[in-house]
């Protein structure tokens, strides 16, 4: 909402700058900026016509003599279509600065001189959509005589300058001039006045012609009505139909003018009806029933059970809080208007104004809390200025639909409690006073302060709200920059989270760079990855088919970056990530969360240049990374990779399983051709590795061996085998056979193709014999390295070469 | 000739030979030829039966000189030639040291997670627990234990995503405050924890809004928290991050689940305050929003708000990182495209 500073002027002092006081309000109380309406407009007077004679040569423009307060007229050129002579109007004249740059000159249109514009409200700063609507074709048409040459500004509010304040949900007293003042008076310790209103007592009749029935009082704690006789519809004076425009309201009508006024004045929307276009007399506020419909001047809404309505009989008179229908609009022609002053509750019209799509001014009110302990004089004030502004004959008492009476609310604290919350000791009476300035009334007993809260504070509730409005006056500026000062603890981050750092440093080293993905998959990468085969968990309502699943792998994240990049010449990629996926066990609606750490390279590991051939990544560099990491768990476990074809979107021939001492604990391997083409992405191997299962092994117990004194001796071993046999077998079988100072065993050829018998394979190992005690003699090893040939011979048919 | 003269001019020769000599191998043949066993000076040494006796210690001694002339002519030579080859070589090595490097590349943390770290380390070092808590939450610990029940108009603040009528993809990692409360022993004194993670909203992606983003929350319980309290850490954290000649302000806020409530600006660094494009001309920059626990979070944990008071702030890693290294896009940290992640090698 905007506070415009003259009308505050009405309640408070007001002596600083807009700038000034939006800065300082944002500081104690609500975010606010300042807003100059009509900063650039020069040149702007009233304008007298006194003749208007059709343009020689044009069809529609006419050739007008204005007086502008100078020794003679001056003569315009209009298109207007509703220029008359006699008009007073607003005059650019030459010289004039327009809003959007635009600068009135003297000149000739169509070979008549025209010495400025007239102007229509939109040329000088009024939004269309705000301004009277018998204006918005054509040029602004004073109501009643002016002065012609006087400065438009003032009398059109074209540079008023405003607060504008964006509350948070709590600050809805704000939502009213008057709750403004109050805020923007305790900032500047200034207690805002304000009038009473009054009717004119021989006015006010009991009568009623309409009955009313709440039918859901909780919901509507106050329901108050008075009815207005013989009333006089015209339009509102300038100087509230200026403070609606800037408010953003467009000027309908006397009434409706009123009613709006009100409601930015006091906070409590208003509205109001044709008495005798009512359908019944007797008004109820109930439910409507599924089916019934709200007539709207753009159609038709359906309304349901759950939305609260006014009736006549069965006319829908409005959406309660939130919209009437055009059923009983209050128009020129009407005579006898009802008002309506009620409190309605925040949720229902939350829920209501958001199902019908109808959020606007009173919803947005009554959403958030409106004061109830104003409702009636909220009531007056309306028909009080319907009264100055109209001709009204007759004038009812209060017609109560519901009424509760408002109460304060009592807060007990004390001076020492809030203090020490604040971290500040100010005195007893300091504190009361910034009390004072807020309107709340402080009963002191010692230590003790019994707090008296308006109505019109209704946010404010408990000790801790007392806390706030002293710190906050106070100024938070003033407070000091303290620790806590309690006992020390020990800070950092948790076991599982160390481990993950560890491992997330090994892949930076190995430079892999750290990828963050959404968690929220589309169904086909939640399929194409189910490696646990678990159950798939959706949200209720995705926004996105893209973002619909939560992830059970990190792999499509990371084929995704993959393809993004490939498809930007990134072409060469190893790339990680650290997070969850979710696992859902059928039955529960609840998946686990476990931590994985991913990766995928792609293109080359080495890139071609000046001294390097390129080098593209294959299964063992990809290997290599992985079994540095498992290296680095301290997991007291033996690692195995086992072959698997299992997985349709991984490469058969290509993928292994990884396993802690047999149990499964991640994948390694090509993605699949297949996948790869549909994917948009060159060769690219993955990995991924759970990492709460390696934090659950990770429990190794290092014993120091110092480094071995003796030296070892070697053995190369050639063999031909049958091309099926892996070498995780024979590298087993070798340790198995090869005594206890076998040390070491490394592969360092594989060969098959030309000179090798038909699906065979040669393959070269290095062994590696050390006595840490004592100096191997080369008969202990001859016995060991026989012994391993004769099991290889026996168990995989090998020649030895 | 006699022998002294033969040996003079032997010694003549033998230096003149060494000067001249233009490789390694003339001298090494020098040295045999001249001071070997069958060379002339071993030659004309027999000769010196023929000497009287009383001259030839004077001739062993001319001899013995020559020999070490000739040699020291030899090295002086070999010397110098030796220091020419290296010479040589290291012309001949002479590299062109502008050409690029045979490429050892470390990666690069994402930036968002090096924010994290960076603000995690700050708040370790003040004593602070790291605890991440569940990305699948409960309405009960996301919502109700926050102060903001069924109907609560901050719901629609922060649009949900939801997986049944009691689980959701929590949109605030406040959500781990209970249960942070919860397992805390008060007894061993206060709970100082953060909590970073990831938050989800049901909201369109765009250049400032993503469904998924990086939220930490802060919470201190003990005795005597206060507001002072919370603005002195949040100035230390705002100059640890943002530089030490960084101020903060608190403005008044509203959360649910805290009372006082402030959004928290820090001083601009781009301008200093001056007012620029960034803090739009404010010289403030809004960074995160704080309080005090509501009395009413903590009584639901089972936390006496008469003996304990408790400050709690929330942050946005994404926020974070685009004021400090001036990221225009949100999308930028989720499409992962390696040239956007690799220029934040080392910046933190």
């Amino acid at each position: 909402m905007k506070i415009s500073v003259n009308w505050l002027k009405e309640y408070i002092p007001v002596n600083h700058t807009v700038e000034e006081m939006a800065n300082k309000i944002s500081l104690t109380g609500i975010e606010s900026g300042p807003v100059k309406l009509g900063e650039e407009l020069t040149n702007l007077v009233v304008g007298h016509i006194t003749s208007v004679v059709p343009h020689p040569d044009s069809d529609h423009l006419k050739v007008c003599q204005v007086d502008v307060g100078e020794s003679e007229d001056i003569q315009i050129v209009c298109g207007a279509p509703n220029v008359a002579v006699g008009q007073y109007v607003i005059v650019a004249l030459h010289g004039a600065q327009l809003p959007g740059g635009v600068k009135i000159k003297r000149g000739k249109l169509r070979g008549q001189e025209s010495n400025g514009m007239i102007c229509g409200l939109d040329e000088v700063g009024v939004p269309t959509q705000y301004m009277p609507k018998e204006f918005e074709n054509g040029i602004y048409v004073f109501d009643e005589p002016q002065t012609p040459g006087d400065a438009v500004y003032d009398l059109l509010g074209l540079k008023d300058q405003m607060i504008d304040i964006d509350i948070t949900p709590n600050r809805a007293d704000t939502l009213g001039m008057r709750g403004a003042a109050w805020e923007i008076g305790a900032t500047y310790n200034e207690k805002p006045t304000f009038t009473k209103p009054e009717l004119a007592a021989d006015k006010v009749k009991d009568m009623s012609d309409v009955t009313v029935d709440v039918a859901e009082k909780k919901l509507v704690p106050d329901y108050l009505l008075r009815e207005l006789k013989d009333v006089t519809v015209g339009k509102s004076p300038l100087w509230m139909q200026r403070r609606l425009w800037n408010q953003n309201i467009r000027p309908v009508n006397s009434i409706i003018d009123a009613a709006n006024y009100v409601m930015i004045e006091y906070g409590q929307p208003i509205q109001t009806f044709d008495l005798d276009k009512l359908a019944a007399q007797n008004l109820t506020v109930k439910f409507a029933n599924d089916g019934d419909k709200l007539k709207l001047a753009d159609g038709e809404k359906d309304l349901t059970h759950n939305d609260l309505v006014i009736v006549a009989g069965d006319q829908i008179l409005g959406l309660a809080g939130v919209q009437n229908s055009i059923e009983a609009t209050v128009d020129e022609n009407t005579k006898n208007v009802l008002v309506e002053a009620g409190v309605f509750d925040g949720a229902s019209v939350r829920k209501t104004a958001q199902r019908h799509d109808l959020r606007g001014d009173a919803s947005n009110r009554f959403e958030k809390g409106v004061d109830n302990g104003i409702v009636d004089e909220a009531l007056t004030r309306v028909a009080q200025l319907i009264d100055q502004t109209t001709t009204v004959k007759e004038i009812s008492n209060v017609i109560t639909g519901n009424f509760t009476k408002a109460e304060p609310t009592i807060i007990k604290g004390s001076a020492s409690h809030i203090n020490r919350l604040m971290g500040l000791d100010l005195a007893t009476d300091e504190i009361v006073a910034i009390l004072d300035r807020l309107g709340f009334n402080v009963d002191v007993n010692g230590d003790a302060l019994t707090v008296t809260i308006p109505t019109r504070r209704w946010d404010m509730e408990i000790e801790a709200d007392l806390v706030e409005e002293v710190n906050r006056i106070y100024g938070y500026e003033n407070l000091p920059n303290t620790l806590p000062a309690g006992m020390e603890t020990r800070g950092g981050y948790d076991p599982k989270r160390e481990l993950a750092n560890k491992l997330r440093d090994i892949l930076l080293g190995e430079g892999m760079d750290e990828v963050i993905n959404f968690s929220l998959l589309s169904k086909q990468e939640v399929e194409d990855f189910n490696i646990d085969n678990s159950e798939f968990t959706k949200l209720l309502h995705p926004m996105t088919e893209d973002h619909e699943y939560l992830r059970n792998s990190l792999i499509p994240g990371l084929v995704r970056n993959v393809a993004y990049n490939q498809a930007r010449k990134n072409d060469d990629l190893k790339i990680f990530e650290h997070a969850r996926v979710f696992q859902r066990v059928t039955g529960q609606d609840r998946p686990s969360e476990i931590t994985y750490l991913s990766g995928a390279i792609s293109g080359n590991v080495v890139t071609d240049s000046w001294n390097t051939t390129a080098q593209p990544v294959d299964f063992y560099y990809v290997k290599g990374i992985v079994e540095e990491l498992l290296a680095f768990t301290n997991a007291d476990a033996e690692f195995t990779f086992v072959a698997t074809s299992e997985y349709e979107n991984m490469h058969p021939g290509q993928t292994a399983k990884i396993l802690a001492n047999g149990q499964v604990i991640g994948l390694i391997g090509k993605l699949h051709p297949n996948y790869q083409t549909a994917h948009n992405v060159k060769d690219t191997f993955v990995f991924e590795l759970n990492v709460d299962m390696l934090f659950d092994l990770n429990a190794k117990s290092v014993k120091a061996q110092t480094a071995p004194k003796y030296p070892s001796i070697s053995r190369d071993l050639a063999i031909l085998v049958a091309k099926n046999i892996e070498n995780g077998q024979i590298v087993a079988d070798i340790f198995a056979n090869g005594g206890k100072y076998l040390k070491d065993v490394n592969i360092f050829d594989v060969y098959e193709g030309k000179n090798i018998k038909p699906n065979h394979k040669s393959l070269g190992y290095h062994l590696e014999f050390q006595n840490p005690n004592d100096t191997l003699t080369d008969d202990e090893v001859e016995k060991a390295f026989s012994l391993v040939k004769d099991s290889l011979a026996q168990k995989f048919n090998v020649e030895i070469r | 000739m006699s022998l002294n003269d033969t040996l003079k001019n032997l010694r003549a020769n033998g230096i003149d030979e060494a000067k001249r000599a233009e490789r390694l191998q003339e001298l090494n043949d020098l040295r045999v030829n001249l001071l070997g066993k069958k060379g002339p000076i071993t030659k004309a040494l027999r000769g010196m039966k023929d000497v009287p006796a009383e001259e030839r210690p004077e001739i062993g001694t001319l001899a013995n000189n020559v020999k070490n002339d000739i040699q020291a002519a030899i090295e002086e030579k070999m010397t110098e030639l030796n220091q020419k080859l290296v010479a040589k070589k290291l012309e001949e090595e002479t590299i062109d040291v502008t050409l690029p490097a045979t490429k050892q590349t470390q990666g690069t943390k994402h930036i968002l997670n090096q924010t994290i770290e960076d603000i995690e380390q700050f708040f370790i070092g003040l004593g602070y627990e790291v605890a991440s808590g569940y990305e699948v939450e409960e309405d009960h610990y996301n919502f109700e234990r926050l102060n903001i029940p069924k109907d609560h108009p901050a719901r629609d603040m922060q649009d949900t995503f939801y997986l049944s009528d009691e689980l959701l993809m929590r949109t605030q990692t406040s959500a781990q405050e209970g249960r942070d409360m919860e397992a805390h022993d008060f007894s061993k004194g206060p709970l100082k924890m953060i909590s970073p993670g990831v938050v989800y909203r049901r909201d369109d992606d765009d250049a400032t809004h993503s469904h998924q983003f990086h939220q930490i929350e802060g919470l201190v319980v003990d005795k005597n928290i206060s507001m002072a309290d919370l603005k002195g850490t949040l100035d230390a954290l705002c100059r640890h991050v943002f530089g030490a000649d960084r101020e903060i302000r608190f403005r008044p806020s509203y959360f649910p689940f805290t009372e006082p409530s402030v959004e928290v600006d820090v001083s601009c660094f781009n301008c200093g305050g001056e007012g620029c494009r960034i803090c739009k001309y404010t010289g403030w920059i809004e960074v995160l929003g704080a309080g005090l626990t509501h009395p009413n979070v903590l009584t639901m944990s089972g936390i006496d708000p008469n003996e304990y008071s408790a400050m709690a702030f929330g942050l946005g890693p994404e926020r974070f990182a685009m004021l400090k290294y001036g990221i225009n896009d949100i999308r930028d940290f989720y499409l992962n495209d390696v040239r956007f992640l690799e220029q934040f090698k080392g910046v933190n």
